[in-house]
């Protein structure tokens, strides 16, 4: 009896020993609790510069989808979301830990990437919270709504500060999937990307608080203090790899090798100007397949517009091109290009038909030629044909129309919603919406209804913004105040 | 602590002071009860119960008695004996006592006696006629049908209208046994009397009904304050389920299970809408493997409905347990049990039916170039060309076209065309096979004075219906218990348990899905039969042969080389140790153990389609090895004061501790073709692992309080320390009272009406985990998940969830009232509950605007009220000799309030308070006033920007109906079940709409779609001008739209596709009404006499069927898995069961 007493008492006393103490388990022994920030620039990186979008190229009018009636392709779409809020999460959490181990560097970076999100953001709805916003922390779960003019001007404000923060001597870099660590390459991205959105304002040349002009004229004359891209090589791009979550988003993919194909318009833009890139962003149409690679007529495509009946038929037939193959068979293809050097061209281009800076429109206009083919590999004398081309030419009078149409080809699937938003704000080139498919009264939509979430979480705010810009209402025909000339 | 003991204390002394105050009231009622018992009418015999006397005896004595209770049972002594044995000595008392009964006793050692039955003491006596009348001891009526029979003889009578019997040449140690259905049986010796009358007392079932509660202590069912309800084991081991959990489907009120048709899979379990916690002898497994436990081993299930039956357990008894009693030896003697069962799963009640008009293919054209997009054929549609249309012009006589087992002709190099016709009708019959479920089990058993043991084996063998699939589950247990001396006791279970497959089926919907690639989107075009050489000739290894390349995998390719293998080590038991220090004080100590260790990993071959790549081959494996340990250290005190009132108590402390480790590896990409090992990645090996501990300290205690045999009061409180919540919040106290009347012990009530027993009960039982159990233990801490690595450099994200750091347990309150009715002796019972449980301090993750940084808070608030009613009907219609009737039906409804949102916020998302929260908000179509639905310029219609309310997710009635007969040796028992009411999402209704599978696709429309003619016009209108405002809240506020009705027609393919016909299809929610026949088991006994000389004990033989019949309203889909995500087709089992004791 006394030996099964001592043995249970054993028991109880090693039992309370060998249990941890109840502090021991407030720490999560599988995930870190602190980060250095250079952790979170990465995945910041990974998700601010993948912008390989097929969404983007069905409502610019270069791919179609056949499966079925595709919102983008027909312009039926109603709501968007506000992922781009958890991408600023993550810049704000990065923030929080640069601070704590005094690397001054990333925050300068998180003034780019606070900037670089919110124009997504705003670009898609109008009017969105920023000053309140990302203050969940504090308690603040219903900031209110920013005029989009008031988010421009802190965008504005806030690149200036990044590029005048980001000195040789602002610290080490680590972390950094795009330009490993290079300081000069972050400014010219910084400063390429204010003339982005300084050129995204030209509907506002009128508005004093903006001083777009000036604005834009101050960085493109002090290339010391707003150094700018000067080749491919400075890209924002994300490089795919052929690892685990690294490859091309459309790698494997099967939707992309049965049910996209080419927009006619797009493919006969292209063909009209003899562009060469044709052969490496589309595959032959199955009718043509005996034709040579590069030969113009055996490619083809339907109409976003027509209704997926005629285009299926089409399809069918065998008429229409499907993308290139690699983009769904090769894992690294090419890298997802947020903001390059051919766009910055263009964007020099136009501020010089604008009047904005003084140059020869037509250098910076061929140089974004020139650049584009070189992301697309097309041979160099092909490049020097292709530019020789009289239809090439800018021309008095249609330059804003080339040189945007030049930006458009060289967005395909590729810098997100650029060549929507652009086409949005010049009105080139013309979306073909005659074909029955199309739905919104055959218009092009201006923007996207708010999410619903929003409204069930945060009413007050999205109700007042709405009231305050859209007369008729959250719907997608809305005239935001960025494309309202003053 | 000390101030809620003291408060405990308080509580208790106060209980029993106004239990007292009561039982003066009544006391008179019981009193006169009692009296008219003793002045029955006539030479009416008092019986004493043979086990009261020997307690009596043990008491005055100072004596032991040691007897198996079956030997004591339905004895009972005369009120003369039972007067001169109390008065007498021991050594002179005892044989008089015992004698008569066919018993007697042996001083084993010190002052402990043995009972045994005296064998073989025949002697020849003088024979009598024995007669008498038979009444009812508390009515004084006369009894008639009552069957005495001779024990051990043949001869018998049955009780006149008068309630006579006689019954001739019976000697005087020949023994009557009394048997009426609602009453107590006796047995009485003759003793040469010739008249013998008798007053039953009416047993109600109820009344000395045992039933396991929390922590395993065993108690009477009429003393309980809240619903239990017990399903005895035997119940299930005849017409098997492959789990046990699933055998509880339609037996137990308030229970829903959902089972799962696929292979392997767990079933959904809720109790009164929430999970409740498992245990097994005592010892919680929060794991709830419901594989692990045999059904063979288990001696009943208790199922403890609502919080304050489960309070004891804590937290994790938040919402109910399903108590599981594992058997013990049992008797002296070597006894042997063999148990077989062998299922057949040979036709289905319930299959997606498909349409076998139109083949493969879109807008009715097909021609194979590669299979993956190179012709019509690589999107993979079902929308394709008329089957067996005839052509004369083909060698056929069929239209042709070249299809992917076309020859490939070596001059053009062209694919050769090949008739089109429905070769494949019958894909589903010649791809799936006979299902088999085989259960084996022996068990040993053997008992003595000192103790008893158990010993069982099992193996269950399911062969799927699926080819290449399998589960096995083999349990091997060892259960015993001693008495190492007069005062201790040990008592031991363990049991090892293996489940193992080397392949089991993937479900869902998706390429993994068998049912995905060969119903759903295979045209009958393509028989399956010619798809069982699975690679393509040339590319073995590398890639499969199928007719799409892009979308689908050939489900031969997938049954033999996509294999998903699970090996799962369970090794469970526990050790209690009770110390007896006095007749009243006992302790026990018990400490329980739950471990695995599991080991999974899948195959995925070259070529294996998935949702939306192809594979280049993989091997992921996965570990983990989880251990609890429970342990237990309880006083108990049991004291009788008088016959009116006793006590039981019992404190306790507790201590629990959970370790999981666990880890994972893939490859990226396999060099070698079919060389499964992590070595072979092409890319670096991807793996994770991970630690999960957990502790929770209590300490606890109860009292029972029972007065005069009719008032029942339990007070229980609970104090756990647990490590999932923040230290300064980590601690909390949780009370539960419960008490329960028996009114029919008070109240002289009409004689048909035997018992009448209410009863109720509050608790407040507080949980500091976050979710359900198995949600990731350190949830609530602030903390970074790790990132994708891009080209090696590492990267981590913050979650969207703010925590917060002073979390507060979440707390249920609950009452709950009952009433339990027993009317005609046993013949018809009924018993009610109502309860109500406020779920409040909730933790929950409250949405917030994306645009605070955060997609939510966590935070303590909401609350919730669960109600609902449960209602459980027994009956014996018929009952004599040969054949009886017996019903057992069960009802419940259940739902869950919303009753004030976090923050007094006005809406939760969609929901109001007041709301139900099983509400369903779908995305819908724009409607016109009179709500038709609005169509597009396009011709197809337009979505509404608001999701709305379109109806609920829970049943409005669970319910279940059993029925056994008996007719002598045969019993046929058959159980049907099922819900009414609630809202399912048919994800495989919609595609087959969608894909072109559907029969209803099956039309004019379709043929004209075929031709290239848009012919379908929806039914709706279309706005002809104004247009809809809405409100931030999706409120029409302004609306100046002008109708007309819709007349553009489109091409049905179109429409199909694009909408899934959700427009005359309820957006695919369908009603989950059903009723299905669940289990029918015939049993013939084999006759005793057949038996009797060999050396078997016992033989039964049935014939059993489960799953046998449905009716739904829903189509193509078995509602009972309450969801529909493309599941296993639902498979009738039927086979046959025996069983022998040796």
């Amino acid at each position: 009896m006394r030996k099964i007493f001592i043995a249970i008492n054993l028991l109880l006393i090693t039992g309370l020993v060998s249990c941890k103490k109840f502090e021991a388990f407030q720490t999560d022994p599988n995930k870190t609790t602190q980060a250095s920030p250079d952790l979170l620039l990465t995945s910041i990186e990974i998700d601010a510069f993948n912008e390989v979008s097929l969404s983007a190229a069905l409502a610019s009018r270069q791919m179609a989808y056949t499966d079925g009636v595709n919102n983008n392709q027909y312009y039926g779409w109603q709501r968007s979301g506000y992922g781009d809020y958890d991408n600023l999460r993550q810049v704000v959490q990065m923030e929080i830990e640069a601070q704590r181990v005094n690397k001054p560097v990333y925050l300068a970076l998180a003034k780019f990437f606070r900037a670089y999100f919110i124009m997504r953001l705003t670009l898609t709805f109008g009017d969105v919270p920023y000053s309140e916003a990302l203050q969940g922390n504090e308690k603040n779960f219903t900031p209110g709504y920013d005029k989009q003019e008031d988010i421009f001007l802190k965008v504005l404000d806030q690149l200036k500060e990044a590029n005048t923060a980001l000195t040789d001597d602002a610290g080490t870099i680590q972390g950094d999937v795009v330009y490993k660590g290079t300081i000069k390459q972050w400014k010219q991205l910084i400063n390429s990307f204010s003339l982005r959105v300084l050129i995204s304002l030209s509907q506002k040349e009128g508005n004093t608080k903006l001083n777009i002009k000036q604005r834009f004229s101050e960085i493109v004359n002090n290339p010391a203090q707003y150094p700018l891209f000067t080749g491919n090589a400075d890209n924002a791009q994300l490089v795919f790899y052929d690892l685990q979550d690294d490859r091309y988003p459309f790698f494997n993919s099967n939707d992309l090798q049965t049910a996209y194909y080419m927009e006619e318009t797009f493919v006969n833009m292209l063909k009209g100007l003899k562009d060469p890139r044709l052969f490496r962003m589309a595959a032959k149409a199955p009718i043509h397949s005996g034709l040579a690679d590069d030969d113009f007529n055996a490619y083809g495509g339907v109409m976003g517009s027509a209704t997926i009946d005629e285009n299926s038929t089409r399809v069918a037939a065998g008429q229409a091109s499907k993308i290139d193959e690699r983009y769904y068979h090769d894992p690294v293809n090419e890298a997802s290009t947020a903001i390059g050097y051919a766009e910055l061209q263009f964007i020099l281009a136009e501020a010089v038909v604008r009047g904005w800076i003084s140059g020869n429109a037509s250098d910076y206009y061929k140089k974004g030629i020139q650049a584009s083919h070189e992301f697309y590999k097309t041979a160099p004398d092909a490049i020097t044909a292709y530019l020789a081309q009289p239809a090439v030419q800018l021309q008095a009078g249609q330059e804003l129309k080339a040189i945007i149409t030049q930006k458009y080809i060289a967005c395909f699937v590729n810098t997100g919603w650029l060549p929507f938003y652009e086409q949005r704000r010049t009105g080139f080139p013309v979306f073909d919406v005659s074909g029955a498919g199309v739905l919104n009264n055959h218009q092009v939509p201006k923007r996207w209804m708010y999410p619903e979430s929003e409204f069930d979480l945060n009413r007050e705010n999205v109700t007042a913004a709405i009231s305050r810009q859209y007369p008729s209402g959250d719907n997608i025909n809305g005239q935001m105040w960025l494309l309202i000339k003053e | 602590m000390v101030m809620h003991k003291t408060l405990l204390i308080k509580r208790v002394v106060t209980g029993i002071i106004i239990l007292h105050a009561l039982g003066c009231c009544l006391n008179t009622t019981y009193a006169q009860q009692n009296m008219m018992a003793k002045a029955g009418k006539g030479n009416i015999q008092l019986l004493h119960p043979l086990e009261a006397v020997l307690l009596q005896l043990e008491n005055t004595h100072k004596v032991k008695f040691n007897y198996n209770s079956n030997l004591l049972y339905g004895k009972t002594v005369s009120d003369a004996i039972y007067r001169k044995v109390t008065q007498e000595e021991l050594q002179t008392a005892l044989p008089q006592l015992l004698n008569p009964l066919g018993l007697t006793s042996e001083l084993v050692y010190g002052n402990y006696y043995a009972i045994h039955s005296i064998a073989g003491e025949q002697k020849a006596e003088q024979q009598v006629t024995a007669s008498g009348n038979i009444t009812d001891a508390v009515t004084g009526m006369v009894l008639p049908g009552v069957t005495i029979t001779v024990k051990g003889k043949t001869k018998g009578a049955v009780t006149d209208a008068n309630g006579h019997f006689s019954i001739p040449q019976v000697a005087a140690t020949d023994i009557l046994v009394v048997n009426f259905m609602g009453y107590k049986p006796v047995e009485i010796t003759v003793g040469g009397q010739t008249t013998i009358n008798l007053a039953l007392q009416p047993d109600v079932s109820g009344l000395n009904e045992v039933v396991v509660t929390a922590l395993g202590i065993q108690k009477e069912k009429k003393s309980l304050g809240y619903a239990v309800q017990e399903v005895k084991g035997e119940s299930m081991t005849q017409a098997r389920e492959p789990n046990l959990v699933s055998s509880l489907t339609g037996r137990v009120a308030g229970l829903t299970i959902r089972s799962s048709t696929d292979l392997f899979r767990d079933a959904g379990i809720s109790l009164r809408g929430q999970k409740p916690l498992m245990v097994i002898d005592g010892i919680p497994d929060q794991q709830a493997d419901m594989w692990k436990v045999n059904p063979d081993d288990v001696e009943s299930i208790s199922v403890l409905k609502g919080p304050t039956a489960s309070a004891l357990y804590g937290s994790i008894g938040q919402y109910g347990a399903i108590m599981i009693t594992t058997k013990r030896g049992k008797g002296k003697d070597l006894a042997v049990e063999f148990n077989s069962s062998t299922m057949f799963q040979p036709s289905f009640i319930r299959i997606p039916k498909v349409q076998s008009t139109y083949g493969d293919g879109y807008k009715g054209k097909y021609a194979y170039v590669d299979g993956s997009g190179g012709g019509t054929e690589g999107s993979g549609w079902i929308w394709g060309p008329k089957l067996d249309q005839p052509d004369p012009n083909t060698p056929s006589g069929y239209w042709e076209t070249p299809q992917y087992n076309s020859p490939v002709d070596p001059n053009t190099n062209q694919r050769v065309p090949l008739p089109f016709i429905s070769r494949g009708k019958d894909n589903v019959k010649n791809f799936f096979r006979t299902g088999i479920i085989s259960t084996n089990n022996i068990s040993v058993t053997k008992g003595s004075d000192k103790g008893n043991f158990r010993a069982s084996a099992s193996h269950i063998y399911q062969m799927g219906v699926v080819p290449n699939t399998d589960l096995n589950n083999s349990s091997f247990s060892l259960s015993g218990n001693y008495n190492l001396s007069d005062r201790l006791n040990v008592d031991a279970r363990i049991t090892y348990n293996r489940q193992y497959t080397d392949n089991y089926p993937e479900v869902g919907y998706g390429p993994g899905n068998y049912l995905y690639n060969l119903v759903l989107w295979t045209g009958a075009d393509v028989d399956i039969r010619d798809l069982r050489n699975y690679w393509q000739p040339g590319q073995e290894g590398i890639q499969q042969k199928h007719y799409n390349q892009s979308w689908y995998n050939n489900p031969y390719f997938q049954a033999y080389e996509l294999l998903n293998g699970y090996y799962k080590d369970n090794t469970f038991g526990s050790m209690a140790l009770n110390y007896t220090f006095s007749k009243d004080f006992s302790a026990k100590f018990r400490t329980g153990v739950n471990s695995y260790g599991l080991t999974s990993n899948v195959k995925e071959p070259k070529s294996y389609v998935r949702y939306s790549d192809k594979s280049r081959g993989n091997f992921y494996v996965s570990s983990g090895n989880y251990i609890d340990i429970v342990t237990d250290l309880i006083l108990r005190y049991e004291h009788t004061f008088s016959k009116d009132f006793a006590v039981h108590a019992e404190l306790g402390g507790s201590n629990y501790y959970r370790n999981y480790r666990y880890q994972s590896s893939n490859t990226d990409g396999l060099s070698i073709p079919d060389f499964y090992n992590l070595s072979n990645s092409t890319n670096p090996v991807q793996g994770t692992n991970g630690l999960e501990e957990r502790r929770t300290s209590s300490a606890y205690g109860f009292v029972d309080l029972e007065y005069l045999g009719a008032f029942y009061l339990t007070l229980t409180g609970r104090t756990d320390k647990i490590s999932t919540l923040p230290v300064s919040n980590n601690t909390f106290f949780y009370p539960s009272v419960s008490g329960s009347i028996l009114v029919s012990e008070l109240v002289k009530l009409p004689h048909w009406f035997s018992y009448l027993k209410a009863r109720g009960s509050w608790s407040k039982v507080s949980s500091g985990l976050l979710d359900s159990d198995n949600t990731y233990t350190y949830n609530y801490l602030p903390a970074y998940d790790r990132g994708i690595k891009w080209n090696g450099t590492p990267s981590l994200t913050y979650g969207g969830t703010l925590q917060n750091p002073d979390l507060k347990p979440r707390t249920s309150a609950s009452w709950e009232a009952g009433l339990e009715m027993k009317w005609f002796g046993n013949r018809l019972g009924f018993d009610a509950t109502y309860y109500r449980i406020q779920d409040y301090n909730n933790i929950v993750n409250i949405n917030v605007s994306g645009t605070s940084g955060y997609t939510s808070r966590r935070e303590n608030g909401n609350k919730y009220l669960r109600k609902g009613i449960e209602f459980v009907l027994t009956g014996t219609p018929i009952r004599n000799k040969n054949f009886s009737w017996d019903v057992l039906m069960n009802f419940s409804s259940y739902h869950r309030y919303l009753q004030a949102i976090f923050n007094n916020e006005a809406v939760l998302g969609k929901l109001k308070v007041g709301d139900r929260v099983d509400r369903i908000f779908a995305s819908v179509y724009e409607k016109d006033p009179q709500g038709n639905i609005v169509y597009q310029s396009n011709g197809f219609p337009k979505d509404d920007p608001f999701t709305r309310y379109i109806g609920n997710d829970d049943p409005d009635w669970v319910y279940g109906v059993e029925n056994t007969f008996r007719y002598k040796n045969f019993s046929l028992r058959f159980l049907v079940d099922g819900r009414i009411g609630g809202l399912i999402y048919s994800t495989t209704n919609q595609k087959m709409w969608w894909g072109g599978t559907h029969p209803g696709t099956v039309n004019q429309f379709r043929d004209d779609a075929n031709a290239g003619q848009a012919t379908y016009v929806g039914q709706g209108v279309v706005v002809t001008g104004g247009d809809i405002q809405y409100d931030g809240a999706g409120n029409i506020v302004g609306d100046s739209r002008k109708f007309a009705p819709n007349t553009k027609a489109v091409n049905y393919i179109d429409y199909m596709v694009n909408t899934s016909n959700a427009a005359n299809t309820r957006y695919n929610y369908y009603s989950e009404t059903f009723l299905k026949l669940r289990e029918v088991n015939l049993t013939w006994q084999v006759p005793e006499k057949w038996v009797k000389g060999t050396f078997f004990r016992s033989a039964s033989v049935a014939l059993i069927g489960r799953n046998l019949l449905l009716f739904a309203k829903l189509p193509n889909v078995d509602p009972d898995t309450g969801e529909d995500n493309l599941q296993t087709p639902s498979m009738r089992s039927m086979g046959f069961n025996v069983n022998f004791k040796f």
